[in-house]
């Protein structure tokens, strides 16, 4: 396991032409092959943040490095191609009449063959079930295909980084099982997963690392057991733990190992009760 | 029973250029005063559901239909979707899309205009609205230089300071942080509480079971189970089907029901933390 650091900021910090001041000394470092998220209240400059490891920010003060190099001696194109970043709103996005034409630009700028091409959309589409979906015109998708047909725009061109900017929101069930595809898939490539969501039962399940992020500053690191135990941050950040972490805290006040799925909850607890006959 | 104030009577609809039937014989009666969630996987119609309740479809997008929609008797089709959206106040899901403003005050006072408020009265609305929405630092920003979740405090923030007699939020916490999205549910229980009819639809199951009372279960254009929320969640199994979780601390109670000897799982935290107090009496988890 590399703990080679893939990303890092230094005190970086950005304001907005509008005068926001939407980042304040950001040190932050993303190492190569780990599933991250960062959680955060509304606000709080999880965006803005993530907007500068694709260049599609440049910051008001401070640096970011990028395998070590200042990103700012990079071209914006091949940062773009290391680094896929997924919009929040999928509407910023999406530009082409069909999703084909979507899936094609990515891999188009980059110079695929077209051989390399139809083999990464025919990939794609079939992982991400919107094989079906392929020539009609983005417009006439409803909101949660458009965000998916984006998520899969990046991926057909295989960066070494994958930015999901609230890929959870208005995903039903199925559409999360894909996403938790999508992540073990870059895991196993040996590739970096960066995920920005309010869905905490799902990063709770679904993250080696969290960042917690309050009114432009990071405010604490660490494992989702160890994230979500700390109160204070919580408050501080406007978050809540997954239900069922509630429910195990109210019940055993010792607060050391939580649980944090249903099944690590009914493991634990069945274990208090005794043995049903039959069983 | 008074009459519903929406009600479905075998409404069909088909999206224009497309052949997919997207709702398929739908009968619902929403009655005033009622608190509903709607939910159901991506694709379901739920959204198709909530735009024929203001007449946005098929009156303004065109497409095919059949059957009839009724908003507080009046017949939709009759009126060419006028008249609906007197009584019904929508959220989009798609939050940004429905902006037009310069500013996030005036977002707020052009939902308000057309309805003939006095200043004063439009002004007081305005700052309680976004005082509730926490946006009242950023009346004068722009609605399209905000975060995802400040736009969609925003939408809601519209809704709110309108206060019409229906309100339907599609999937409008989405992208809210967690505590943000309890003030949300927060405030249109209160505003159920003094008579308002609210519809939600949100895949966070946990939060409708906190708040609804009757749960509408939507898969393929069809409502496939409406009953009262507590118990239409206790059909894990039938809703697994259809690739719908129940909240986590009803899937752990079922999980356990033996154990628990219980015939019927909570739905809410605070019922659930009483239940498994009372059962584990007496443990210290050794
Ligand atoms: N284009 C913009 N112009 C000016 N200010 C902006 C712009 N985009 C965001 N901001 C402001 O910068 C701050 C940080 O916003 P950002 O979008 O990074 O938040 P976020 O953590 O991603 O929030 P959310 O959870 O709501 O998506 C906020 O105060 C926001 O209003
Ligand atoms: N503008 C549109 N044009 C054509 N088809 C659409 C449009 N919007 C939604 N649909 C289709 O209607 C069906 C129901 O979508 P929707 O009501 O958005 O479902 P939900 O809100 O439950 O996810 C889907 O098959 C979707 O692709
Ligand atoms: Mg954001
Ligand atoms: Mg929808």
């Amino acid at each position: 396991m590399s703990e080679n650091v893939i990303i890092k900021t230094s005190k970086l910090v950005h304001t907005y032409p509008t005068g926001v001041t939407a980042l304040k000394s950001v040190d932050v470092e993303i190492k190569e092959n780990e599933v991250v998220s960062i959680v955060g209240q509304n606000g709080s400059g999880k965006t803005t943040l993530v907007r500068h490891f694709n260049g599609l920010l440049k910051p008001t003060e401070g640096n970011i490095y990028l395998h070590g190099k200042d990103v700012t001696s990079q071209s914006v194109s091949q940062l773009s191609k290391e680094v896929g970043y997924v919009f929040q709103n999928p509407n910023h996005q999406i530009f082409s009449t069909t999703v084909r034409g979507e899936l094609e630009v990515g891999p188009h700028n980059f110079q695929f063959s077209e051989q390399e091409i139809a083999k990464a959309i025919k990939e794609v589409s079939e992982l991400m079930k919107i094989e079906e979906d392929l020539e009609k015109h983005p417009l006439t998708l409803d909101y949660t295909t458009k965000k998916i047909v984006t998520i899969a725009s990046v991926l057909t061109f295989r960066p070494r980084i994958l930015i999901l900017d609230e890929p959870t929101g208005g995903l039903d069930q199925a559409g999360r099982e894909i996403l938790t595809k999508i992540i073990q898939m870059m895991k196993e490539r040996g590739h970096t997963v960066i995920m920005i969501s309010h869905d905490m039962d799902y990063v709770a399940e679904n993250s080696e690392r969290i960042i917690v992020m309050s009114q432009g500053r990071i405010i604490k690191e660490g494992a989702p057991q160890e994230v979500f135990l700390d109160e204070e941050i919580l408050k501080q950040a406007q978050i809540e733990p997954p239900q069922i972490m509630q429910l195990d805290f109210a019940l055993d006040v010792r607060k050391k190992r939580s649980t944090i799925s249903v099944q690590d909850f009914v493991k634990k607890y069945k274990a208090q009760f005794p043995k049903q006959e039959g069983e | 029973m008074n009459n519903p104030i929406v009600e479905f009577k075998n409404f069909s609809y088909i999206y224009p250029k497309t052949e997919k039937i997207v709702l398929d014989g739908i009968n619902l009666s929403i009655y005033e005063g009622e608190f509903v969630g709607i939910i159901g996987c991506n694709k379901a119609g739920k959204s198709t559901l909530c735009q024929s309740m203001v007449g946005v479809l098929p009156h303004l997008l065109g497409g095919k239909w059949d059957g009839d929609v009724l908003v507080d008797g009046i017949n939709l089709g009759e009126t060419k979707g006028a008249g609906a959206t007197d009584v019904i106040g929508i959220v989009f899901q798609d939050a940004e899309s429905q902006f037009t403003q310069e500013t996030v005050e005036d977002e707020i006072a052009f939902a308000m205009c057309n309805f003939g408020y006095e200043r004063s009265v439009m002004r007081e609305r305005i700052i309680s609205a976004a005082t509730d929405c926490g946006l009242i630092d950023m009346l004068d920003r722009s609605p399209f230089k905000l975060s995802g979740g400040q736009q969609q405090r925003l939408a809601v923030a519209c809704i709110l300071a309108l206060q019409p007699r229906v309100i339907i939020l599609d999937e409008s916490t989405s992208q809210l942080d967690p505590i943000g999205r309890d003030e949300v549910f927060n405030l249109v229980a209160k505003l159920h509480q003094q008579g308002r009819t609210i519809i939600m639809v949100d895949h966070n199951v946990e939060k409708i079971a906190e708040y609804v009372e009757k749960l509408v279960v939507m898969d393929k254009g069809k409502i496939i189970l409406a009953d009262k929320a507590e118990d239409a969640f206790q059909k894990m199994e039938f809703l697994e089907q259809f690739n719908i979780r129940v909240p986590q601390v009803t899937e752990a109670c079922l999980k356990m029901k033996e154990c628990l000897e219980i015939d019927k799982a909570p739905i809410k935290l605070e019922n659930a933390i009483q239940l498994l107090q009372i059962k584990l009496e007496g443990t210290n988890f050794e």
